[in-house]
């Protein structure tokens, strides 16, 4: 049998009410007072035609050394469990009717966020026989990250600045 | 009274099937449905006096069968039956009318039908050898000839023929069971045959209850005997499928229990625990069969051998503890078996009626066709999901109380000393649970596939409400569900007397009295009226929360959008490319590969100028019963191989046939020389 003593459980009650050990991380330059989705955001990435130079860096943004997860930025594998859609690459074709399909399952309130320069409708593909055009196709991105690539950095800040941490 | 209203009860039954025989196409269905409605009443409420009072009615007439005369007597087991089999007529009788209205109903079939519910209450009120053996055939051949109403079919030609072997190679082991006990017993009335049975010699006695388990459990559709069941319950006419597993199956289970417990006064412990051990093979076979069907009455027909199980390891339980003594423990897995008994003839009637609205609605019962029925069917829909919550044991419906009951029984069982029961009794406990988990797997599908998602053909896009008689008679069968849910306590009494009657002499109560069901001695009670109450209040209080939740979204200017179903962003969407029942049931399938032995093929052809571009790919499942395939098949090589080398002894010649004659002729003045 064990016994607990309420002295045994008082500094486990603290910590409860306890401020993190931890330091709060600086708030990059140009973020919003209040953010749209506080503290959490659920991404369904579509790669509408990219190069994958833009896959590698959100790997990387995810990654254990930039771990965007840590700010309430998460990839999910359905647009039903999503609050937006991360869109990378030019919108090819074959991408067209599947993106509009993916950003239609995502409820509302949602954003579109354009990762690249291909996605803002830019970048060396853009005018290609294959490609009908870019992520503004499905509406006016409300997070751009511009880059070709983007860096793992500018993806992070950019994802802090919809989850607010 | 009893008697009169049983005889009543009788004449009705004969006079629908004689109205249906003679009226003009127009008449003849609804004064058939009328005629039968009134045979089941009377008989229900002769059957009702009978277990209320705790007597027994006999009445005898010498002129109906020569020689031996008819003796009919009701006493308080045969009355459970009696008035089940009324209940489900009765449900089976008002849907035959609307069935047979829409181009269903043959004069056959329509005449047929009264007859065979007829001799569904006369069986277990036959209490002479005689009579017994003839409401037995009547049964048998008047199912058979309904099951072949539908002749046209080769399944049910089939079918039909399995049926007719196994149902008389049963009648005849049967019959030879009742022989062999009446020869010893003196006797060819069950009164007499009790009276001496004692005096049977223990070799007579253990053969007759072999024969008559072998005869009785091919009817309750015990494993290994069973394979007519999956065939014939399927193809029968839906009503006829309703009685056949809603109250036929019951009669071999009474048949068993009148022979060993009645008749046998008991016999010997191996009997029982052979029962209960049939039992456990039949659950578990019948579950795995019904969790991998895509046929609905198939899946429907394989659940009806699952519950027959559940019901001859409580039949077996309650004997194996009559035999050592444990009368109280035997009274309460009696009184288990007996009310899963009466249940599954509920909720089974009502899953067959509704899967027959389907078929008939959609055109087809393949459960990868349908879907979508919610919407279209919103009654009969509705009538399934009370049958399939009640067969998966779900609180407030009747098979949440059986199953509650029969594990009572099994795990109290422990306490009776012996390996032997207690190892029976284990297997019973697991058996109980695993069909458990197999049920629900089964009906989910049957539910989720055929009623909820897109139609997946025309057929069952088209498909419409039922006639006001199918639906009535389906939900007839719905209400018994819910009532013996919800207040089993006000049955239990009239099942105990049942048992006591089955059992011999009159057992302590092992439950007590009450709207809820407590166990004598015990603080063990449910209480389901109350449980179905919270969970009433629950589902309430959920609707309330989610009306509050909406109506406040909707203040805040969010309003519901509906959006397509999300198939991974692809073009083309159809409803082909839904969850099927065979894709939800290859997991388990999987699983239990070495029990099912399905036949799998996969063809895929390719493009002549490339090997990585498939032109058609075929894919083909078939799930055979491995008994029939293992047992039967050589069985029946062996005979046909028999028969062609007989064939070459009979071969048309007259003369051949005079020589034969002459023959043996000969050789019988040579021996009697």
């Amino acid at each position: 049998m064990i016994t607990f003593s309420i002295v045994q459980l008082l500094p486990l009650l603290r910590s409860l009410a306890a401020r993190p050990v931890t330091e709060r991380l600086p708030r990059p330059a140009g973020m919003p007072g209040k953010a749209r989705f506080r503290g959490s955001v659920q991404l369904r990435h579509v790669d509408a035609g990219s190069c994958n130079g833009c896959e590698l860096e959100i790997a990387s943004a995810f990654g254990p050394v930039y771990d965007a997860e840590r700010f309430g930025a998460r990839l999910v594998a359905s647009p039903r469990h999503a609050d937006g859609v991360l869109v990378t690459g030019v919108v090819t074709r074959n991408m067209a009717v599947p993106l509009e399909k993916t950003l239609d399952a995502v409820p509302e309130p949602r954003v579109v966020v354009a990762c690249g320069d291909c996605a803002l409708g830019g970048g060396p593909f853009i005018g290609g026989y294959g490609v009908a055009g870019s992520a503004s196709m499905i509406g006016e991105p409300d997070v751009a990250i511009p880059g070709c690539p983007p860096g793992p950095v500018a993806i992070t800040q950019a994802l802090r600045t919809l989850t607010g941490r | 009274m009893s008697a009169a209203l049983l005889l009543g009860g009788l004449g009705l039954g004969a006079s629908g099937s004689l109205a249906g025989a003679v009226l003009p196409a127009r008449s003849r269905g609804p004064a058939a449905a009328v005629l039968t409605a009134g045979a089941c009443m009377a008989a229900f409420a002769a059957a009702v006096r009978v277990l209320a009072s705790g007597g027994t009615v006999t009445v005898r007439s010498a002129q109906i069968l020569p020689l031996t005369g008819v003796t009919l007597s009701l006493d308080p087991l045969g009355a459970v039956f009696v008035i089940t089999a009324a209940v489900v007529g009765a449900a089976a009788g008002c849907y035959a009318a609307g069935y047979a209205a829409r181009g269903g109903g043959s004069r056959t079939a329509t005449a047929l039908l009264p007859l065979f519910i007829t001799s569904l209450l006369l069986v277990p009120t036959a209490a002479s050898i005689a009579t017994f053996m003839a409401a037995w055939e009547l049964m048998a051949l008047t199912s058979l000839l309904l099951l072949l109403t539908g002749h046209r079919r080769r399944e049910a030609r089939d079918a039909a023929q399995w049926y007719a072997v196994m149902t008389h190679a049963g009648a005849a082991a049967i019959l030879l069971a009742f022989v062999l006990i009446g020869a010893h017993a003196g006797g060819e009335s069950f009164a007499a045959i009790e009276a001496h049975a004692a005096g049977v010699p223990p070799a007579v006695r253990s053969l007759a209850f072999v024969l008559a388990l072998a005869g009785f459990g091919s009817k309750a559709g015990m494993v290994p005997l069973h394979v007519w069941l999956p065939r014939a319950h399927p193809e029968a006419p839906s009503p006829v499928s309703a009685l056949m597993s809603g109250a036929m199956v019951n009669l071999g289970v009474y048949g068993i229990v009148r022979t060993g417990d009645g008749l046998l006064r008991g016999g010997e412990l191996w009997w029982w625990l052979a029962v209960a051990g049939l039992g456990v093979a039949s659950a578990l076979f019948g579950g795995i069969h019904a969790a991998a069907s895509a046929d609905l009455k198939r899946l429907l027909a394989y659940s009806t051998v699952d519950n027959m199980g559940l019901v001859l390891i409580g039949a077996g339980a309650a004997g194996a503890l009559a035999v050592t003594g444990h009368r109280e423990l035997a009274a309460l897995a009696m009184i288990a078996a007996l009310f899963q008994l009466v249940s599954h003839s509920a909720f089974k009637g009502c899953l067959f009626l509704a899967a027959g609205s389907v078929q008939r609605a959609a055109g087809t019962r393949d459960l990868d066709s349908l879907g979508g029925l919610l919407r279209r069917l919103p009654v009969t829909a509705t009538l399934f999901g009370i049958g399939a919550l009640s067969i998966c044991a779900l609180p407030p419906f009747s098979g949440f109380a059986g199953e509650w009951l029969l594990l009572q029984g099994f795990l109290r069982g422990f306490s009776a000393h012996g390996a032997a029961t207690a190892t029976a009794l284990l297997a019973g406990v697991a058996a109980l649970a695993l069909t458990g988990g197999l049920t629900v797997a089964a009906f989910v599908k049957a539910f989720g596939i055929g009623f909820l998602g897109q139609p997946r053909t025309p057929g069952a896009a088209a498909a419409g409400e039922t006639g006001p008689a199918m639906v009535a008679g389906t939900a007839l069968l719905a209400v018994p569900c819910l009532v013996l849910g919800v207040i089993p306590g006000a049955v239990v009494p009239l099942l105990a007397r049942a048992a006591g009657t089955a059992l011999g002499g009159t057992p302590p109560e092992p439950l007590r009295a009450g709207a809820g069901l407590a166990i004598t001695g015990s603080a063990d009670v449910i209480q389901p009226a109350l449980l179905a109450a919270v969970l009433l209040g629950g589902l309430v209080l959920a609707w309330g929360l989610v009306r509050l939740r909406a109506g406040t979204a909707a203040r805040r200017g969010y309003r519901a959008r509906r959006a397509d179903a999300w198939g991974c962003g692809r073009e083309l969407q159809t409803a082909r490319m839904q969850y099927t029942a065979t894709s939800f049931a290859e997991p388990l399938q999987r699983v239990f590969d070495d029990v099912l032995r399905p036949d799998r093929d996969l063809d895929v052809s390719h493009l002549a100028e490339s090997r990585y571009f498939e032109q058609a790919i075929t894919y083909r499942s078939r799930i055979d019963d491995a008994v029939e395939r293992g047992w039967y098949r050589p069985l029946t090589v062996l005979i046909q191989r028999w028969g062609e080398v007989a064939r070459r002894a009979q071969n048309g010649s007259m003369h051949r046939y005079l020589g034969y004659g002459f023959a043996a002729l000969i050789v019988l003045l040579v021996v009697l020389a």
